[in-house]
């Protein structure tokens, strides 16, 4: 009778992990934060598994640029995963992403033994220079005529490669070429120009 | 003027594919302003486009991204199936105990049904002394 029952308990639990797995084929459109969501309701790493697969590409590159060895790469990634995995199950994080980058980050830092550069641990991170504005009280029209003015105000540097990316949509390397400007120049001019450009829309939008 | 907007605008995430394409060099020009538009946006993706573009090549690359997805795979589902044979381990408890109770009420059921049985032949002895 126990074997019996054995028997049938595997076969129901066989099934519904059946189940699950076809379930976990549609993944591709749920987010990060509902793959955790998943985790937490289930219990199970197979999500985890799909949440962190998400990212191994961009960790492997951020390890790469740090460590500037694949070997050494491939393995911070890995030791990334485990960590995720275990601080996962303990601690609920809102923006995974993000979180992920600053752990493969310090990881690698803690490797080169460059511990002045650690950053703290924040899920909240900023990966992105967020939008400081509030268009809300602007119409559309309004505010992109507030942008296309305040282009001009932008230094001569910064002014030319903005144009030159986000209004003629010109590669990094075509505007390497028609300005003569070094690669980290111009990323520099484009973040640093975009970032100038939003505080002085905001500046003109709380004058009006 | 409708360019503008991509200054305000993060714009959608590239796809891997798209990502290993701009790589290789062979994005599209939409493909490429996406990556490269992120790039300005995301120390993440600015960090991980200059480590990528260290790799000896493409293949090794992806092989790097296949080993490590695999190992991935591996430990998430190790981890499962430990969980299920715990899962079954503990469930099995649950069915000794239960066994033990129903053997424990049949024993006591048999018990009391001989105790009562016997009770009234000794009062027919009685009577009949």
């Amino acid at each position: 009778m126990h074997s019996s029952y054995g028997f049938l308990q595997i076969l129901h639990l066989s099934i519904n992990a059946y189940f699950n797995s076809v379930q976990k084929e549609n993944y591709t459109n749920i987010s990060d934060q509902e793959l955790l969501e998943n985790f937490k309701r289930d219990q199970d790493n197979l999500w985890l598994g799909i949440l962190l697969q998400r990212y191994t590409l961009l960790l492997l590159g951020v390890c790469m640029k740090y460590l500037k060895d694949e070997e050494l790469a491939k393995d911070a990634v890995q030791q990334v995963f485990l960590k995720a995995i275990t601080e996962l199950q303990k601690y609920s994080v809102e923006y995974p992403k993000s979180w992920l980058y600053t752990i493969a980050r310090n990881h690698c830092f803690m490797q080169l033994r460059d511990k002045t550069q650690l950053i703290s641990i924040s899920d909240k991170l900023n990966l992105r220079d967020d939008s400081i504005l509030d268009f809300t009280a602007f119409d559309k029209e309004q505010s992109l005529t507030l942008l296309e003015n305040s282009i001009k105000e932008l230094n001569t540097a910064q002014k030319t490669c903005v144009t030159l990316f986000y209004l003629q949509k010109k590669s990094y390397s075509e505007i390497m070429d028609s300005t003569g400007f070094s690669l980290l120049q111009v990323k520099s001019y484009i973040q640093n120009g975009k970032r100038n450009l939003k505080l002085l829309v905001a500046q003109k939008m709380s004058q009006s | 003027m409708s360019e503008l907007k991509n200054i305000l605008n993060h714009g959608p995430e590239p796809s891997e594919e798209a990502l290993k394409r701009y790589l290789e060099g062979n994005a599209s020009a939409e493909e490429r302003f996406m990556i490269e538009n992120q790039m300005s946006d995301e120390d993440f993706m600015n960090d991980a486009v200059e480590g990528l573009q260290h790799f000896k090549s493409p293949l090794v690359m992806q092989d790097y991204v296949n080993k490590i997805n695999k190992d991935l795979v591996k430990h998430t589902s190790k981890r499962k199936n430990n969980k299920l044979r715990s899962h079954i381990e503990d469930q099995n408890w649950t069915l000794i105990s239960i066994i033990i109770i129903l053997l424990l009420c049949i024993l006591g059921y048999f018990v009391i049904h001989l105790s009562l049985n016997s009770k009234p032949n000794n009062h027919t002895i009685e009577q009949k002394k």
